[in-house]
C-alpha cells in the first residue's frame, strides 16, 4: 500500500515537471519517469501487457524519439509566454486534487466490481481478441495520420 | 451492409495515392467523387427501407472473428449521414476545380475521405469509446486538411485547432472513463441501464460537465469558440464548408446530444445548462460577427451563432423542440457549405477575403452572387427557404415551453443575422463595380454546380419542409425524444 501511494505521488509530480519545466530536454525525461511509474504501477495491478508496452513504448521509444528532435533543432530566440501560465496551472491542479479527493472517496464505494480482472491467454488472446474492439478506428488513426504527413510535407509540383 | 459508410472511404483513401501516381487530376477527382456519390444514393434509396424495422445493429466480423465494434443504425443516425454524405459530396465536386492550385490532389482526397469515414463512423458508433476514437479520426485528418495551404496564417490556425481540440478529446476520455469507472460497460445500451440501477446522480454530472466541455469544444460552443474564427477561415473553401457545416456538428452537437438525450436521459438541469450554452452562442457571436471585414471570418462567427440555435433547440428537451433542432442542424450544413464554398469562389476570382475590397461582384459572377444570397438568407430565416421553417419551429417549441424570453432574444438574434448577412451581401456583390474586378469571370464549371446543387436544396427543401420534416426529420427527432427507451429497448445486442 505504501509502496503503491509512493508510486502514485511520484506518477503525479513527475507529470506536472514535464509540464513545468522550462527546459525541454528535462522536461522529455521526466515524462519518461513518470511513465516508468506508471508502467509499474501496470505491472503490480496485474496489467503485465499494458505495462510491458508502457515501458518499452512510451518510457522508452517516444523519449528517445524527443531526444533525438531536441538534439537535432537548435534553440531559436526564447518563445515569450504569458506569466498566467504559471499562476494559472498550479491552481487549476490543486483545484483538480481537493476536488478529486472529496469526490473520488465516495465514488469509490459505489463502484461495482469490474468484470475484466487479470490478463488472462497469451499475448496474441489480448492482442487480437480483447482489442479488436478499436481495430478499425485505430486503422483509420493511422491512416489521417500517415496521410497528414504526406500533406504536410510535400513538395509543391512544379506546376503549380 | 451499413459499414460501407466506414470501410468504402477508407479504401478508397488507401488507393488513392496509388491512383495519383497513374493520374495526377482526373482519377483522383472521379474515385473521391464516385465514392461520395454513392454513399448519398445508398443513404438516400436504401436507407430507410433499411431502418422501417427498426433501428438495424450490426457487429461486423473479419475472417471469421468477429470485430469488437459495434455499429447503430437509427432514425437519427441515419438523419446524419445523409446531411454528412449531401454536403461532402457538394464540397469533393467543388474540390475538382478548387483544388487544381493547390497541388496534390490524390493526398487532398485521401485526407477528405479519411474524415468523412471518421464523421461517419463517429455517427454510426454504438458505444462510448468508439465515438472517441472515431472522433480523433475525423479531427486528425481536419488538422492536416486545415494546414493543407501550408502559408503561416494556415499553419498558426491549424496548430491552435489542435492544441484546444486535443484538450476538448481529453475531457472526452475522461468522462469515458469516469463512466466506465462506474457502470463497467461502454455500450450505449448497458451504460444507460447501468446507470439507471445506480441511481449516480453525482457521477453523472461530473461526467456530463466533461462532455460538455469535451463537445463543447468540438461544437465551438461559446465561451470554447476561440479556435474556430482562426481555424474554419483559413482552411481551403471546401475544407470550411465541411468543417463549419458538418464537422462541429458531428463531433459536437450530434456526439452531445445522442450521449445527454438517449443515454444519460436529459435532466432538468442538463436541458438548462444546453439552453444557456446555445442562447449565449447564439447572442455573443451574431454580433462578433457583425464587426468582421474578413468574409469567411463572418461566416466562421456565424456558424457558432447558428450551432447555438440547434443546441438552445435541442436542449428544449421537447419533440417539437428537438424537431427543430435538428432540422436547423440540416439547414445550416446546407447553407452555411454554400456559403463558405461561395466565399471560396469570390477569393479564388479576386485573391481576396476583405469585403471592403469587394464590391459589385454579382455583375461578373452572376451564379455566384445569386446561389450566396440564397445561402444567406436561409441562415438568416427568410421564408419560404428552409432556415426560415427551422427557426419557426425552435421559436414555436420555445413559446410552448414557457419559455418566452429565450424566443424574444433568439427572434432578435434573427434580426441581427439578417442584419450582417445583408452587409456582406452589400459589400460584396451589390453596389458598383470596383474598377480592380473588371476582369473577373465566373467561377469554373464544378464550383458554380456545386453551389447551385446546395442553393436548389435550400430553396426545394423550403417549398417541401412538410416532407421532409416527416421523411427525415421526425423519425431522427422520435429517437432523441423517446430518450433511454430508445437505447435500451432496441439497441442491446
Amino acid at each position: 500500500m505504501i509502496l503503491q501511494t509512493a508510486l502514485l505521488i511520484g506518477l503525479v509530480i513527475f507529470a506536472a515537471l514535464a509540464i513545468l519545466l522550462r527546459d525541454l530536454l528535462k522536461s522529455a525525461i521526466a515524462l519518461a519517469v513518470a511513465s516508468l511509474l506508471l508502467g509499474i504501477i501496470f505491472f503490480r495491478m496485474n496489467a503485465p501487457y499494458a505495462g510491458a508496452f508502457e515501458i518499452s513504448v512510451v518510457a522508452g521509444l517516444i523519449t528517445v524519439l524527443f531526444v533525438l528532435t531536441i538534439a537535432l533543432t537548435k534553440t531559436g530566440e526564447e518563445v515569450r509566454e504569458s506569466k498566467l501560465v504559471n499562476v494559472a496551472f498550479p491552481v487549476v491542479f490543486v483545484a483538480f486534487i481537493v476536488i478529486d479527493a472529496l469526490v473520488m472517496k465516495g465514488l469509490i464505494g459505489k463502484i461495482p466490481a469490474l468484470a475484466a480482472g487479470a490478463e488472462t491467454g497469451s499475448f496474441g488472446d489480448v492482442l487480437w481478441k480483447a482489442r479488436t474492439y478499436d481495430l478499425v478506428g485505430q486503422i483509420a488513426v493511422i491512416l489521417a495520420g500517415v496521410f497528414a504527413v504526406l500533406a504536410l510535407f510535400r513538395k509543391r509540383e512544379k506546376n503549380d | 451492409m451499413i459499414i460501407l459508410f466506414i470501410v468504402l472511404p477508407l479504401v478508397v483513401a488507401g488507393i488513392l495515392p496509388l491512383a495519383g501516381r497513374l493520374s495526377r487530376r482526373v482519377l483522383p477527382d472521379l474515385l473521391a467523387n464516385a465514392t461520395l456519390l454513392a454513399l448519398v444514393v445508398y443513404a438516400a434509396v436504401a436507407g430507410r427501407s433499411l431502418i422501417a424495422g427498426g433501428p438495424v445493429l450490426l457487429q461486423p466480423s473479419w475472417l471469421g472473428e468477429t470485430i469488437g465494434l459495434r455499429l447503430g443504425l437509427d432514425g437519427f443516425s441515419l438523419f446524419m449521414l445523409m446531411a454528412v454524405s449531401v454536403v461532402g459530396f457538394a464540397a469533393c465536386l467543388f474540390s475538382i476545380n478548387y483544388m487544381e492550385h493547390y497541388g496534390s490532389k490524390a493526398t487532398f482526397y485521401a485526407l477528405y475521405l479519411v474524415m468523412m469515414a471518421g464523421m461517419n463512423g463517429l455517427v454510426l458508433a454504438s458505444d462510448l469509446f468508439s465515438v472517441y476514437v472515431f472522433l480523433e479520426v475525423a479531427a486528425v485528418a481536419s488538422y492536416a486538411l486545415v494546414a493543407y495551404g501550408l502559408g503561416h496564417d494556415e499553419l498558426e490556425a491549424a496548430f491552435k485547432y489542435l492544441m484546444l481540440s486535443v484538450v476538448g478529446s481529453a475531457f472526452v476520455v475522461a468522462a469515458v472513463a469516469v463512466i466506465y469507472g462506474m457502470t463497467g460497460a461502454l455500450d450505449f445500451a448497458a451504460v444507460a441501464a447501468g446507470l439507471r440501477e445506480l441511481n449516480a446522480g453525482p457521477v453523472v454530472a461530473i461526467a456530463s460537465a466533461f462532455f460538455l466541455f469535451g463537445f463543447g469544444l468540438k461544437a465551438a460552443l461559446v465561451p470554447f469558440h476561440a479556435w474556430l474564427p482562426d481555424a474554419h477561415p483559413s482552411a481551403p473553401a471546401p475544407i470550411s464548408a465541411v468543417l463549419s457545416g458538418l464537422l462541429i456538428k458531428v463531433s459536437g452537437v450530434y456526439a452531445m446530444t445522442r450521449i445527454f438525450l438517449n443515454v444519460f436521459g436529459l435532466t432538468p438541469a442538463l436541458s438548462t445548462v444546453m439552453m444557456w450554452m446555445g442562447i449565449v452562442s447564439l447572442v455573443v457571436a451574431a454580433f462578433l460577427a457583425l464587426g468582421q471585414k474578413d468574409m469567411k471570418r463572418m461566416l466562421a462567427y456565424s456558424s457558432i451563432s447558428q450551432v447555438g440555435y440547434i443546441v438552445l433547440g435541442i436542449g428544449i428537451g421537447t419533440p417539437l423542440g428537438i424537431a427543430g433542432g435538428l432540422f436547423h442542424l440540416f439547414n445550416h450544413a446546407l447553407a452555411k457549405g454554400l456559403l463558405f464554398l461561395t466565399s471560396g469562389s469570390v477569393q479564388q476570382a479576386t485573391g481576396t477575403r476583405d469585403l471592403d475590397e469587394m464590391g459589385g461582384l454579382a455583375k461578373r459572377m452572376p451564379v455566384t452572387a445569386a446561389t450566396n444570397l440564397v445561402g444567406a438568407l436561409s441562415i438568416a430565416g427568410v421564408p419560404p427557404l428552409n432556415g426560415f421553417w427551422s427557426k419557426l419551429l425552435i421559436i414555436v417549441a420555445l413559446v410552448q415551453a414557457g419559455h418566452g424570453a429565450f424566443a424574444v432574444v433568439a427572434v432578435l438574434a434573427s434580426v441581427l443575422t439578417l442584419w450582417y448577412y445583408l452587409l456582406m451581401q452589400r459589400k460584396a456583390f451589390f453596389g458598383k463595380l470596383n474598377a480592380k474586378w473588371a476582369g473577373v469571370k465566373e467561377a469554373p464549371f464544378w464550383m458554380t454546380a456545386s453551389t447551385v446543387l446546395l442553393a436548389l436544396l435550400c430553396v426545394g427543401i423550403g417549398i417541401f419542409f412538410s416532407s421532409t420534416i416527416t421523411t427525415w426529420i421526425q423519425p431522427a427527432a422520435d429517437v432523441l425524444a423517446d430518450g433511454l427507451h430508445a437505447v435500451t429497448g432496441s439497441w442491446g445486442f
